[in-house]
């Protein structure tokens, strides 16, 4: 592999196609698991996935990858063209997750600088296996099967001499015909044509090459060094888009001719090259100068098929890919992948985002400055600029924002396979069902609540669903299923596992809480359902009897609450015994900047999120409840909320104490509420939120710290931690 | 602090490592708390600034005054008058702070004033004395008593000083990786 023409930037290019090729490998899978076969688009998907892998990593001389990506798709191969009757699916399906696994373990290793020297070959082996097994049962479809399978046994070290990616026709499709001719001096002409048909397969819904062994051949460079490299293209761009690609996809290029042509031409091309072809020698004699000449005389037509183009464009979809599936979706993906992407290094981000962070600490410095506050100053010319930077600073921040925005979709695909492959190995019948994946969330957000959603989706699957017999027993007709869900709901990011399964048992949970000395001194009864669930969120608390391989050893849900807690979130959990539980993962948009409120007591400045203040009362000695013990409550409009006073709370000296001097903020975290007597309110301003320095110990009541507009410190309350005091 | 940094450029030898052959010194930044001078290795000084505002947490330690924002870091600050047992001064314009850094921990020490840079010579350097000798609390922070002249300097270890004596063995140990 370390040849010198391949370069740093090749590699990383390799292992990101690749790693993208098997995950939608897998996506693919996933869809059809259910359905027990693969349909024709589907075929067609996964043949173009392995192909290009087979390409790329023969490229880069992973010959493992290779073999084994050839032989995966071989065995699609002769299902899209013989279309044999039985296909036993799950079996399939298996060998593809192998396949994939396999390959994705080796990119681990080629990523970590190591070599890639897995041996593939009982996989291999398996695979052809497989093959002959569904060859034998094609028997009805005799002819086609023996057409295909011929093919496959000639090409087993090279490449397979012709392929063909089944066309997707859209009614705005173009076809062009391609000439490349290299410089004179052009080496390894083969590998430059592949880059050329690398460049201009993110557009084609339709490619097709001649010579069309430039991977496995090395002679084919010479064949197009003579003759020159020819493309046939379907596809929606403009001629110059295609110019541009091509001129832009490796170097030595000489000259390129782009002609626009008519479908037969390209019907007619196609059926050149895909007929048999036993040597590059073939290929570049007749049967290409052909239709190149043709599409001479044929210059360029309108977008709009006749009827009669119509048909032969049904024609051609039935002909090489039989009964070709509805054309869906495909045009409208392929424009949106027309967007262009930049990958930057998270690093950078975030340093992006601290900048962003003082600066709108910086502008409040400024802006808040004391210097102003001089009586009788003519402030408007100062305040006009001041609100345009102000606007500008806030945009800013929300522009990066939405750069580290990503869309649950990846992390959410992930538990298909979990779900997948615990169901399979439990034997029970689960579907997922998967809602809102394109909600978006800060990336940061993202790699921490991956792994606890994965822990929540295989306890929905191993405890909450109860096996195949028991749910049958329990009366219970529908299919187990988990409805995995993220949604946005006021500035937060609700995402919740719902499963169908047995739901948690009170009673169990509390016998074992019991057990565990965990009740206290209060009864059974006096705990609510909410705070009996919240039970099994404690270390080594597992009600499950048996550890399974993959829940039931009690470390896990107490992880997974440190984890949401990590981003400033909170798991909710709801069930109902015999008819399942939902765990609700509730967690704020973004981490680092948020709006806050700002009061003081005793000369103490803290802050309060905004979100979660509900309201201010300048309250009265009438709203005072006081208990024989001391507790105070707070009322306001029949309600009834725990008072703390924050000076006494904290045991802060000078602090003010009648009612009536200072202020009443009711602060509420989830659905609980909680009155917090303060001396004055001094303002509100967004706010950077920061650690408190890992020196000073965990103070009850305070999350963080943040700095104010005149650069002093403030404290971050929180009224989540107050609630639990 | 520039004019600090300057003062220790004054201490700079004209080549260290002809006096490392001769006799291994070492630098301390030294200060006033209350009564005595104790010195802190300069390795460990990252700046002295002037006290300036301050932000107090409540139920931390007494000797933790608060927060301050440092060019934007948020860092704790600690009186070494009460992190030592003693009355507290009213903080005035000798007052400073001195930021040093241990490990990953950056911390402010409030002092009554700084005195200077000084290098002492290691062989100068003698254990501190036993218990009953040095009546303060202080004693358990010093590791070794420095000769300058004829004055005596307290040598305190940052570790012990900033994490708490009952966590004594366990930075020892971490001293050991």
């Amino acid at each position: 592999m370390a040849d010198d023409m391949i370069t740093e930037g090749m590699l990383d290019m390799f292992i990101f196609e690749t790693e993208q090729g098997l995950e939608n490998l897998e996506n693919i899978c996933l869809e059809s698991k259910d359905v027990g076969e693969f349909d024709d688009d589907h075929v067609n998907g996964i043949f173009r996935i392995m192909h290009t892998i087979k390409g790329a990593s023969a490229v880069m001389m992973y010959q493992n990858i290779t073999t084994l990506s050839h032989k995966l798709e071989d065995v699609f191969y002769y299902i899209r063209e013989s279309h044999p009757e039985e296909i036993p699916h799950a079996e399939l399906l298996d060998y593809i997750f192998e396949v994939s696994d396999f390959i994705a373990g080796e990119l681990e290793k080629i990523k970590e600088g190591a070599e890639s020297d897995g041996n593939a070959d009982n996989l291999i082996e398996q695979l052809d296996k497989y093959l002959k097994k569904i060859q034998g049962k094609g028997g009805g479809d005799a002819a086609s099967a023996q057409k295909a399978a011929a093919p496959e046994q000639t090409s087993a070290p090279a490449e397979k001499p012709h392929f063909y990616i089944a066309p997707v026709a859209s009614d705005a499709s173009r076809f062009y015909t391609i000439d490349i001719t290299y410089a004179k001096d052009t080496d390894m002409a083969n590998i430059k044509a592949y880059i050329a048909v690398n460049a201009l397969k993110g557009i084609a819904e339709d490619i097709l090459f001649t010579p069309a062994d430039i991977i496995s051949n090395p002679d084919s460079s010479n064949v197009i060094m003579e003759f020159g490299f020819k493309i046939a293209l379907q596809t929606v761009e403009e001629a110059d888009h295609i110019m541009e690609l091509v001129s832009n996809a490796g170097s030595g290029i000489e000259h390129v001719e782009i002609n626009e042509c008519t479908s037969e031409d390209f019907i007619a091309f196609c059926t050149e090259v895909e007929s048999p072809i036993s040597s590059a020698g073939e290929v570049l004699t007749a049967p290409v100068e052909q239709p190149t000449v043709r599409v001479e005389t044929q210059k360029p037509k309108s977008i709009v098929l006749t009827d009669e183009e119509q048909e032969k464009e049904a024609e051609k979809d039935a002909a090489p890919a039989a009964k070709k599936a509805p054309v869906k979706k495909k045009p409208p993906a392929k424009k949106g992948e027309t967007q262009s992407f930049i990958s930057v290094n998270i690093k950078k981000m975030d340093l992006l985002m601290n900048l962003i962070g003082e600066l709108v600490i910086a502008q409040a410095v400024v802006l808040q400055n004391p210097d102003l506050k001089v009586p009788g100053l003519d402030l408007t010319n100062f305040q006009k600029a001041a609100m345009q930077l102000s606007k500008i600073t806030s945009e800013l921040q929300d522009a990066i924002m939405a750069m580290r925005m990503m869309p649950l979709k990846n992390t959410f695909q992930k538990m298909n396979r979990i779900v997948y492959d615990t169901s399979k190995k439990l034997g029970k019948d689960i579907e997922l069902e998967v809602i809102g994946e394109d909600t978006e969330v800060d990336k940061n957000i993202i790699e921490h609540i991956s792994d606890p959603l994965m822990h929540m989706i295989r306890n929905s699957v191993d405890h909450g669903i109860e096996s195949n017999e028991d749910r049958q027993a329990a009366g219970k007709t529908e299919k187990g299923k988990i409805v995995l869900e993220a949604k946005n709901e006021g500035g937060q990011v609700w995402i919740s596992v719902a499963d169908n399964g047995k739901g948690l048992r009170r009673e169990e949970i509390l016998a074992k809480a019991k057990a565990n000395g965990l009740l206290g001194n209060r009864s059974e009864k006096d705990l609510s359902d909410k705070e009996v669930y919240n039970f099994i969120t404690l270390p080594g608390f597992s009600t499950k009897k048996k550890v399974t391989e993959y829940s039931g050893r009690g470390v896990g849900m107490d992880v997974v609450v440190k984890s949401i807690q990590d981003v400033g979130g909170v798991l909710d959990i709801e069930s109902e015994e015999g008819l399942g539980s939902t765990m609700t993962m509730k967690i704020p948009l973004t981490l680092a900047i948020i709006d806050g409120i700002i009061f003081s007591v005793s000369g103490t400045n803290f802050v309060a999120e905004t979100n979660g203040v509900t309201e201010f009362i300048r309250g009265s000695k009438d709203h005072l409840v006081v208990e024989p013990d001391g507790e105070e409550y707070f009322m306001i409009r029949e309600d009834c909320y725990p008072l703390i006073r924050l000076n006494r709370f904290y045991h802060l000296e000078n602090g003010k104490d009648e009612l009536e001097d200072g202020i009443v903020i009711i602060l509420n975290h989830e659905d609980r509420k909680i009155a917090v007597f303060v001396d004055e309110l001094v303002g509100e301003q967004e706010i950077v939120v920061k650690p408190m320095p890992g020196y000073i110990k965990q103070v009850r009541g305070i999350s963080g710290c943040t700095q104010l507009g005149d650069g002093s410190i403030s404290l971050i309350l929180d009224s989540g931690g107050l609630l639990s005091y | 602090m520039a004019e600090e940094k300057l003062d220790a450029q004054d201490f700079d030898v004209d080549d260290p490592m002809a006096v490392e052959r001769e006799e291994p010194k070492k630098r301390f930044m030294t200060f006033r708390s209350s009564s005595e001078i104790y010195g802190i290795s300069l390795d460990n000084v990252h700046e002295i600034i002037g006290l300036q505002q301050y932000t107090s947490v409540p139920e931390t330690e007494d000797y933790i005054m608060g927060l301050i924002n440092l060019r934007g870091k948020v860092i704790p600050i600690i009186d070494v008058r009460i992190r030592f047992g003693k009355e507290p001064l009213e903080y005035n314009d000798r007052t400073s702070v001195i930021v040093i850094q241990v490990k990953d921990t950056v911390i402010g020490l409030i002092v009554d004033g700084i005195e200077g840079v000084v290098d002492i010579r290691e062989k100068e350097i003698l254990p501190p004395p036993s218990v009953s000798s040095l009546k303060s609390q202080a004693q358990k922070y010093v590791f070794g008593i420095g000769k300058v002249n004829s004055e005596v300097k307290l040598l305190l270890d940052p570790e012990k000083l900033i994490y708490d004596v009952d966590e004594e063995n366990i930075s020892e140990e971490e001293e050991e990786d």
